[in-house]
């Protein structure tokens, strides 16, 4: 190696949750002790101001040319830490993160001595590593300024309309005839009964009329390649296939209401869905006088553990409507939990009270029993069976992920959840992105929302995908496949059947066929290299002589 | 945090309230009031040497006054920016006129600047998005909980930072009335040191014993000499304090951690007298202190008494059914009535079971109170200040299909400033408010027609 | 501008800054950070508030 090695160890405290379980001034005395380091420093908080700012003297005034931070998980804070190298003129990929909390400190929080020596070897094995580290310049590419939002229901629609009235072209892709989703299905929507066909028909009539979107219905989508600012999309229309680019996209294919084929004697008739009250109130055909509505139908039991977050509030709502359209039918609601969140819920729940409406909470293990003209269930409070009488039994059934969603998931290369729904890429952080880049999601899609949650979601998802089309370049981190030995590769293209993100292919060179690797498409997972038999692929920051070498370190120990 | 800390488009303004707001969508003028903090941003490297030497300790807001923490301070370890802060009012020079000024001294980076004045600051912006967060309620009006007499009830936030590993027991589950009692034991000890010095003194001065002189003094044998009344007075003093520190130091070293804990949900929502509203995420943060707990120390029990338990969100249900099983977690429907203390400090929980259809009680360690969301204190004055409408629960008023606009052109508002909601949801807000904002101040001028509600 | 540094106001400023427009993010305590700052983990995933 030519430049003489200069690295700096700084071991953080994380307050108490490091230094209350390791002897971190131990293992900084250590970390001294390791081959090239020349500058070990403790800090109570590496990542605060302070910390980050001792990084940065260090690296100027002891002129380090590696830097490694042990410390927490390099998924919340490695990107600050390479920044801040940057920013004192160290490329930020010679900088190297141990995880001595997650892996360390807290796991062994019952035995400290042992934590404390593993806490060194792991320290040992990022040093040896980051001697090997080499310099590495960010990817960028171009944007294509134009978005796809997949689904015409309320959530692709206003995220459209957000796209659109920014500026951006748009296509909006809907495999139905007409916009409107589930909403064309319903009578009112809450909390403010509004005619849902009129908050559909003025959407819809945005949508039609902007001169960014460009609206194509009884589409669907067939085909997706590419990245982000870079994906080619086929769609096909009635059979028609057209081929677009687009920079971003947007999930919006909403979720569909389960039908509780097999549960309390449904027939569609005298036990119906509250999907299909909806349709009665719709074509003005409700006369049922004593109503009992079921909660949970299909919902939080062994199949389907979740909770569907807005039957309730359907319940709630068409409850009041049975009310208001007529004061003398009964209306009992046997619930589980009423899932009434917020403020607007909890205050359509009181009115609902007001009104008569009368709810009765059931036993998981006690369910009700649907009998001809009656509801039997067990009133805990009174501790004994009650005999309600019904003329129409109305199931408060889950929403349930789309059919596509399985395919749309494959040729997007996104995630589902273990109910298939679209899965975002932090729970906490990132609730409207997906884990790949330049893909985003709003609404049902998601996980059931209400409409007012839909379009808070679709005009937040509509920000995010503004974000990269405002830039006009995508940036990407270097750490990516490359083809470090080119002779070595024989074209066999294992790796590009792997790669989960279509960074690969294969193309035709003066040697023969070869991988060439996408980078902008690439996440640096490391499927190909550890693939490739011919070990011609390398991960930038993560090659095999630098996890070799870290190995070594480790089984030197 | 920090990434908004360090972009360069975000002029972070910390410390600052607005004061006054004209002009319209496009174009509002606003004045901000920079708050003096008597330390100079640029100079300042947040060393924390002040901290280490200020003579003044105050209790500490972010620790929800568990913990304590001095005049000159930094809001909390990892805030953002690092700069730290004279609490005027508190500190020994600027608030009671004493001389001090240590800080000043210790400060390598001469940062410290009593003179530092308020300064105001006129601003141009396009859009304006309210982000002004919420309160936790405050549960001292309930009479039947006793949060004001019975230290072994906490709110939620409280619970939230002694189960912090940053927070002022490191993440022990120390009960106030042991806190309480630790910090009763040091201020006796410090008198009762300070007594000893002085009589140690005295004994080598005089070269006896005290027992030995007592002895003498009683018997009238002592002699003549201007120490003696004192020294006599001081063994009296010293004796009584050890009479009554013995008993204390002996309940403080038989203390234990909570074990036992009751979570009460709905404290002051859903309740007529207060908020009728949910304030929809407590249910499932009681569900998760409840699963810190035991995660902190398994032989933790819980049991959270709830009207209807709500777990709406992706993985909510999930994670309700794991904490029920393994992390010793019980769900008790019930409304609880009072909370009631035995001579230990720990509460009593009284609540109808409507399962048993019982009046029943139970004894805890500890009892945390779900406390609800409500509207910041500064909420009135703020939609005063902007021209926007609040809604009947004092909240920004908004509307079901245009969740994000206040009721003034270019006023957007997101999260709990809006109405109770949880992380992920005031997360999807604030993108969707930024989108709103965007709109007005970045539109393509070209494709300003057609608008989005 | 922006009104109140918690998690929503930082979320807000960060995608308006990000679309490359200036924000003033105004907080009135010392620091940003909020409520969610004083959180230990968060739910359904247990992960470090801060």
């Amino acid at each position: 190696m030519a430049e003489d090695l200069r690295i700096g160890v700084f071991v953080c405290d994380c307050g108490s949750n490091i230094a209350g379980y390791l002897d971190c001034p131990d293992i900084a005395e250590y970390a001294k002790t390791l081959p090239h380091v020349v500058y070990v420093k403790e800090n109570l908080y590496t990542c605060s101001e302070a910390g980050i700012n001792e990084i940065k003297a260090a690296i100027k005034e002891e002129n380090l040319n590696r830097v490694v931070v042990a410390s927490c998980t390099p998924r919340t804070h490695e990107p600050l830490f390479r920044e801040s190298c940057a920013e004192a003129g160290l490329n930020p990929y010679l900088f190297e993160m141990v995880n001595i909390r997650d892996q360390c400190s807290w796991v062994h929080m019952q035995e400290q001595e042992k934590g404390n020596l593993k806490a060194k070897d792991l320290i040992r094995m990022g040093v040896a590593k980051a001697a090997l580290l080499e310099p590495q310049e960010p990817i960028q590419s171009e944007m294509d300024p134009k978005a796809l939002v997949i689904g015409g229901g309320i959530s692709g629609m206003t995220a459209a309309l957000g796209l659109a009235n920014r500026g951006f072209q748009v296509f909006l892709v809907e495999k139905a005839p007409e916009l409107g989703g589930l909403l064309r299905h319903l009578h009112k929507v809450g909390p403010s009964y509004v005619n849902a066909d009129d908050l559909v028909a003025s959407q819809a009539t945005k949508v039609e009329k902007h001169e960014n979107i460009n609206l194509l219905t009884s589409t669907t989508v067939k085909a997706m390649e590419g990245y982000i600012g870079h994906y080619k999309v086929t769609v096909s229309s009635n059979g028609v296939e057209q081929q677009f680019g687009v920079g971003v996209i947007v999930v919006a294919t909403g979720a569909k209401v389960l039908k509780p084929e097999g549960f309390y004697g449904y027939d569609g008739k005298r036990v119906i869905t509250q999907f299909e009250l909806e349709e009665l109130f719709r074509t003005e055909s409700f006369k049922a006088e004593h109503v009992v509505m079921i909660q949970c139908v299909g919902a939080r039991d062994e199949e389907r553990k979740y909770c569907s977050r807005i039957c309730c509030m359907t319940a709630i709502k068409n409850s009041i409507a049975i009310k208001e359209q007529n004061p003398e039918a009964t209306v009992h609601i046997l619930y589980r939990d009423i899932q009434a969140y917020g403020v607007e819920n909890e205050a359509l729940l009181q009115r609902s009270k007001q009104m008569g409406v009368r709810y009765i909470k059931y036993d998981q293990q006690r369910p009700p029993e649907v009998q001809e003209n009656i509801v039997k269930v067990y009133h805990h409070l009174l501790g004994r069976d009650l005999e309600l009488p019904q003329d129409l039994v109305v199931l408060s059934t889950p929403l349930i992920a789309g059919e596509d969603n399985q395919s749309l998931s494959k040729l997007l290369r996104v995630t589902l959840d273990a109910n298939k729904f679209f899965l975002e890429a932090h729970v906490k952080l990132k609730p409207l992105d997906f884990a790949t880049d330049g893909i985003y999601l709003c609404g049902n899609a998601h996980y059931p929302a209400s409409v007012r949650e839909a379009i808070s979601q679709a005009l937040g998802a509509a920000s995010r995908a503004s974000i990269p089309l405002a830039k006009g370049v995508m940036t990407v981190q270097p750490i990516v496949s490359v083809l470090a030995n080119e002779d070595a590769c024989r074209g066999c293209g294992l790796c590009v059947a792997l790669c989960p993100y279509g960074a690969l292919e294969i193309v035709r060179t003066d040697k023969g066929r070869k991988v060439r690797v996408i980078s902008v498409a690439c996440k640096g997972c490391g499927v190909c290299a550890a693939t490739c038999y011919q070990h011609a692929l390398d991960i930038n920051s993560f090659t095999d002589q630098q996890v070799e070498e870290q190995i070594k370190a480790f089984l030197s120990g | 945090m920090l990434d908004a800390g360090r972009h360069p488009k975000i002029n972070l303004l910390s410390y600052c309230e607005v004061e006054e707001v004209s002009g319209e969508v496009g174009a509002f003028q606003v004045k901000v009031r920079k708050k003096a903090r008597y330390v100079n941003e640029d100079l300042c490297t947040g060393c924390g040497a002040c901290v280490e030497k200020c003579p003044t300790t105050v209790k500490d807001t972010y620790n929800e006054g568990l913990g304590e923490r001095t005049a000159i301070y930094k809001y909390f370890p990892q805030g953002i920016p690092s700069t730290h802060c004279i609490d005027a009012e508190n500190c020994r020079q600027l608030g009671q006129g004493k001389k001090c000024g240590i800080c000043a001294k210790v400060c390598q980076a001469n940062a410290i600047d009593f003179e530092q004045q308020d300064q105001m600051l006129d601003l141009e912006v396009g859009a304006v998005v309210l982000a002004t967060g919420y309160d936790v309620f405050d549960p001292s009006v309930i009479p039947e909980y006793a949060y004001d007499r019975i230290d072994n009830v906490v709110t939620a936030m409280e619970f939230e930072r002694l189960l912090s590993a940053s927070g002022p027991t490191h993440g022990h589950l120390d009960r106030p009335s042991e806190l309480a009692l630790r910090a009763e034991v040091a201020v006796l000890e410090k008198d009762l040191n300070k007594v000893s010095r002085q009589i140690d003194r005295l004994e080598e001065k005089h070269g006896k014993k005290t027992a030995e002189f007592l002895k003498e003094f009683e018997a009238g044998k002592a002699g003549e000499d201007e120490d003696f009344e004192r020294w006599a007075t001081l063994a009296e003093k010293q004796t009584a304090a050890e009479k009554v520190l013995a008993p204390l130091k002996k309940r403080e070293a038989a203390a234990q951690t909570a074990k036992n804990l009751a979570f009460i949900q709905c404290v002051g929502s859903r309740d007529f007298r207060f908020n009728r509203f949910c304030s929809s995420y407590c249910c499932m943060h009681s569900v998760k202190e409840a699963m810190i707990a035991h995660e902190h120390d398994n032989q933790t029990t819980s049991s959270i008494f709830c009207m209807d338990l709500r777990a709406v969100g992706r993985g909510f249900e999930e994670y309700k059914l794991r904490g029920g099983k393994s992390s010793n977690i019980k769900y008790v429907r019930g409304r609880v009535a009072e909370i009631t203390e035995d001579e230990a400090h720990n509460p009593i929980v009284w609540y109808e079971s409507t399962t048993s259809r019982q009046v029943d009680h139970e004894t805890f360690d500890l009892v945390i109170l779900a406390t609800a969301c409500v509207p910041s204190a500064g909420t009135p004055k703020l939609a005063d200040l902007m021209g926007v409408e609040l809604d009947q629960n004092g909240f920004f008023k908004t509307d079901p299909f245009a969740p994000l606009d206040t009721t003034r052109p270019g006023i957007f508002v997101c999260g709990c400033a809006q109405g109770p909601m949880d992380i992920p949801e005031s997360v999807a807000q604030a993108s969707s408010a930024a989108a709103r904002a965007a709109e007005v101040v970045a539109t393509v001028p070209k494709a300003a027609a057609g608008g989005g509600e | 501008m922006v009104i109140g540094g918690g998690i929503a106001g930082i979320q807000s400023s960060l995608d308006l800054a990000e679309m490359g427009i200036q924000v003033h993010l105004v907080e009135k305590l010392p620091c940003i950070g909020g409520k969610m700052a004083q959180l230990d983990k968060t739910f359904p995933t247990n992960d470090c508030a801060i």
